[in-house]
């Protein structure tokens, strides 16, 4: 779906012109070919921008905003595009930011246990760097072999070990940030607790709407010492389902608690040869870590509670390798997704976890009321969905959306949240009033206005916009 | 205090903000109060109007197998952890006047004991918030959901605001299950910097204890608790590796008694007399910091969370030698590449030494503009941040 918008303010050549004056042209796209390429990342949306620059540091990207701030133009960061909700799409055009320039780790400081990185650093790359000094970085999101740690800052991103370890905003302490206006500020720094409001807190997750990332200083953890990964096959979801309660109960929080459904499993056997039992309803994957000694124990009381509520098949990965092959199931299972249609999207809402049976219940309905097959492949330990809306064709979306929104509508009304890691962005902004009163996002938009008067920093995103949400405004209210 | 003040106790969120409202319309100054419990902390307490959360109490939502809990801010931390170990749960959080603080006070003040080394601190427990504005309205900020990322993270600036952007009516944290076990090391050394050496032995590990405290008196030796909570296996591997962490240059012994012995250090900045800075820091430069620490002139104790970096020291004596350590504390932590507080003081010396000293704080602008934002009237605990 391609979104236009009218707005004041520089475009076209004399945009690319001018940024070419002050970066030079090796920082600088502008042809139609190059700008195309820019035009999408991992949702559905797309949007042309008018130019895209290619800093190589913070004073190139302080120079940008300041240029784009008295040309009146929007500026929107953009990591290695992997965001699922458009967070990197120029929705009001303006200049792409891309920081595959600036993609150094800049320290590893082992004895504080932190790392000082550039934004446009794969998540991934941090973790290899940080093993030799048995550190790791936690949030692990599925795309980690790509996505940048800029972007994991901007969405607020997890992964399947946020269970036991939290998500980006724990594992952050510092920032550098450029504002919209240019202007270049420090927040936090190696210490835990600065004094006066907490801005990095603030800032992560904002999805490049109160500036743009430079440097990150984040903590390292020691690596757990030992692992144990559990598969287990159900009949059903609602036995998978009822597994993750009573292990919840039971008072075992595990790393990771990993659930697919039938499709899903199809789709990840047919992709990555996982070893999934493809006779099952459910699958749950589950893993404990940290020192040797209780692993052992707890994985058998998890394989107890899953064999009391139905289990049909419960294999330990006997192996690192193994256990590799289970988790690359898991983490390939979007990718995989090509294998029962060419184009799917996904959901991201979060429900308490008490409440996963019925809302799972919700989305069989959804699929048989639309006709469209939804494969589920989701962080169960903390309720955070991904119901995969499989489709053919672009005009299947409007079905499609519409099968989202029953989705997020049943989340929200189950006591959740429209997104658990995927972040707002174009996608679901429209849908924040089913959230939020106008109170809250009047107090969100404090925060908005404090950062970013002006509003050029990725704007269209996280807040309903009068233009494109009018729609659903409408829709809602009838 | 130069003003007679006016004591408001609020019975809904709804008259809390409009408390807030009809102050900041008539340019009177409001204090939010819950326990009362922290009243030391920051600079001036002086406001036309105290309001009083602590009618707010009530836990509004629990649902264990959900791992959260939703409480009105002026319900009292005791009664909450009461509440959740009935069913085997408790919230994570270890702060400092627990028999009597509210969980919005622990909020506001950013709150947080020792097992911040496990666990984190407030940032990473509190997973929603509805606040009282000055316009009168109400508003949240994230939700019931462990994992949620819609919207701006509001708590985040909550935390520790001390009443300066709204009044905290509401919150949602994370809890946790009882551990099955639990159990700690003492270890006991002559230089603070092997206590230090022998703790980020420890924080090295995957052994994720839940406290690692660094504790020295004048002119006594330093010690070392370790505490560890969770498979009775695992605590007892932890005790071990703390133990060997501990024996190239001091000693150690298995203490199961562990925790009681860090109840009084926790209630360091409660208790003090005299005062008490307290410095957040890079983990590796704590050792610095406490042979700076100990060589000023009214060097009483330090208490460090070592694991986290965040630092008291208790200094004693004459008001010029308070002044004078205060001062000296509060460059030392910034040469270290950290930051700190004087967070108490006698109550004579609260206008000569001021909490923030005349440091700069990184992003002073954006929180005015925040602080101007949420507070347009500047009515909310107008000098007692560091924001103004």
């Amino acid at each position: 779906m391609s979104a236009t918008a009218v707005r004041a303010g520089l475009r076209g050549r004399e945009l690319v012109d001018g940024l070419t004056r002050l970066l030079g042209p090796a920082k600088v796209l502008g042809t139609k070919e190059d700008l195309i390429l820019y035009e999408y990342d991992g949702a559905v949306d797309t949007a042309t921008p008018d130019a895209v620059v290619l800093p190589s540091d913070t004073s190139d990207v302080a120079a940008v905003a300041r240029f784009c701030h008295e040309h009146h133009v929007p500026i929107v960061p953009r990591g290695a595009g992997t965001g699922l909700s458009g967070g990197a799409i120029p929705v009001e055009g303006g200049v792409v930011v891309s920081f595959a320039r600036m993609a150094r780790i800049i320290e590893l400081d082992v004895p504080n246990r932190r790392a000082v990185v550039q934004p446009g650093l794969i998540n991934l790359h941090l973790s290899t760097a940080a093993a030799p000094h048995g550190l790791y970085f936690v949030p692990d999101p599925s795309s980690q072999k790509a996505c940048t740690l800029g972007g994991n800052v901007a969405e607020n991103s997890g992964g399947p070990h946020t269970l036991a370890y939290g998500v980006t905003t724990n594992h952050v302490t510092g920032l550098e940030i450029v504002l919209a206006d240019g202007t270049v500020v420090r927040l936090g720094g190696k210490a835990e607790d600065g004094e006066g409001y907490d801005l990095v807190g603030a800032f992560v997750g904002s999805e490049g709407t109160l500036g743009l990332v430079t440097e990150i200083t984040v903590k390292l953890t020691p690596l757990p010492e030992d692992k144990r990964t559990l598969l287990a096959a159900f009949g059903s979801m609602d036995e998978a389902s009822a597994s993750v309660s009573a292990i919840i109960a039971a008072g075992i929080v595990p790393a990771a608690i990993e659930m697919l459904d039938a499709l899903a499993t199809e789709a990840v056997e047919a992709a990555v040869g996982a070893g999934y039992p493809l006779d099952a309803g459910g699958i749950l994957l589950v893993e404990v870590d940290g020192l040797r000694e209780g692993l052992d124990e707890a994985i058998t009381r998890i394989e107890d509670i899953c064999r009391a509520n139905g289990a049909t098949t419960l294999r330990r990965a006997a192996s690192a390798l193994e256990r590799d092959r289970l988790w690359a199931g898991r983490k390939g299972a979007f990718a995989a997704m090509g294998r029962l249609a060419p184009a799917y999207y996904v959901q991201d809402g979060v429900i308490p976890r008490t409440r996963l049976p019925e809302v799972l219940r919700t989305i069989r309905e959804v699929s048989a009321r639309h006709g469209l097959r939804i494969a589920n492949v989701f962080h169960a330990g903390d309720g955070n969905l991904h119901p995969l809306v499989l489709f053919s064709d672009v005009s299947e979306l409007p079905r499609v959306h519409e099968a989202g929104l029953e989705i997020l509508t049943a989340c929200v009304e189950a006591g959740g949240s429209l997104t658990g890691e995927h972040g707002v962005g174009m996608e679901k902004n429209c849908y924040m009033p089913l959230q939020f009163a106008a109170a809250d996002l009047a107090a969100m938009r404090r925060v908005k206005d404090a950062f970013d008067p002006a509003g050029l920093a990725n704007p269209g995103k996280i807040f309903p916009t009068p233009g494109r949400c009018r729609e659903f405004q409408l829709a809602a209210t009838t | 205090m130069s003003r007679t003040t006016n004591a408001v106790r609020v019975a809904t969120y709804e008259e809390c903000a409009r408390v807030l409202a009809d102050a900041s319309e008539r340019g009177q100054s409001v204090r939010i109060r819950g326990a009362g419990t922290k009243d030391y902390l920051g600079d001036s307490l002086d406001a036309d109007i105290v309001l009083e959360t602590g009618a707010l109490s009530r836990i509004v939502a629990h649902v264990p197998a959900d791992l959260t809990i939703t409480v009105a801010a002026g319900t009292p931390f005791a009664t909450v952890q009461r509440a959740l170990g009935e069913v085997g749960q408790r919230l994570a959080l270890d702060p400092p006047h627990a028999s009597h603080a509210t969980m919005g006070g622990i909020v506001a003040a950013n709150s947080s004991g020792f097992w911040r080394a496990r666990y984190g601190g407030v940032r990473d427990q509190l997973i929603g918030s509805t606040i009282a504005l000055t316009d009168g309205s109400l508003a949240r900020s994230g939700g019931r959901v462990v994992k949620n990322v819609a919207g701006y993270d509001l708590n985040k600036l909550l935390i520790g605001s001390l009443g300066t952007l709204g009044a905290i009516v509401e919150c949602t944290f994370k809890v946790l299950p009882l551990p099955a076990a639990s159990d700690g090391v003492r270890a006991t050394f002559t230089r603070p910097g092997d206590a230090f050496a022998a703790a980020d032995a420890v924080a090295r590990t995957p052994a994720r204890p839940v406290a690692l405290v660094v504790d020295g008196k004048a002119r006594d030796k330093w010690h070392l608790y370790v505490q560890s909570d969770g498979d009775p296996a695992a605590v007892a591997r932890t005790c071990e590796i703390a133990a060997a962490a501990a024996s190239g240059t001091g000693t150690a012994e298995r203490d199961g008694a562990v925790a009681d012995a860090l109840a009084p250090l926790r209630e360091l900045p409660a208790a003090a007399v005299g005062a008490v800075v307290r410095a957040a820091l890079p983990p590796a430069a704590q050792p610095a910091f406490a042979h700076t620490a100990t060589r000023v002139d009214g060097f009483a104790r330090l208490v460090a969370d070592a694991a986290s970096g965040i630092v008291r020291v208790h200094v004693t004596g004459v008001d010029d030698d308070l002044v004078a350590a205060a001062d000296a504390l509060l460059a030392a932590a910034r040469v270290c590449g950290g930051s700190a507080r004087v967070e108490r003081r006698p109550e004579r010396l609260r206008a000569r030494v001021a909490a923030w000293g005349d440091g700069d704080l990184p992003g002073l602008f954006l929180m005015q503009r925040l602080k101007a934002a949420f507070d347009p009237s500047g009515v909310l605990a107008p000098a007692r941040g560091p924001v103004r």
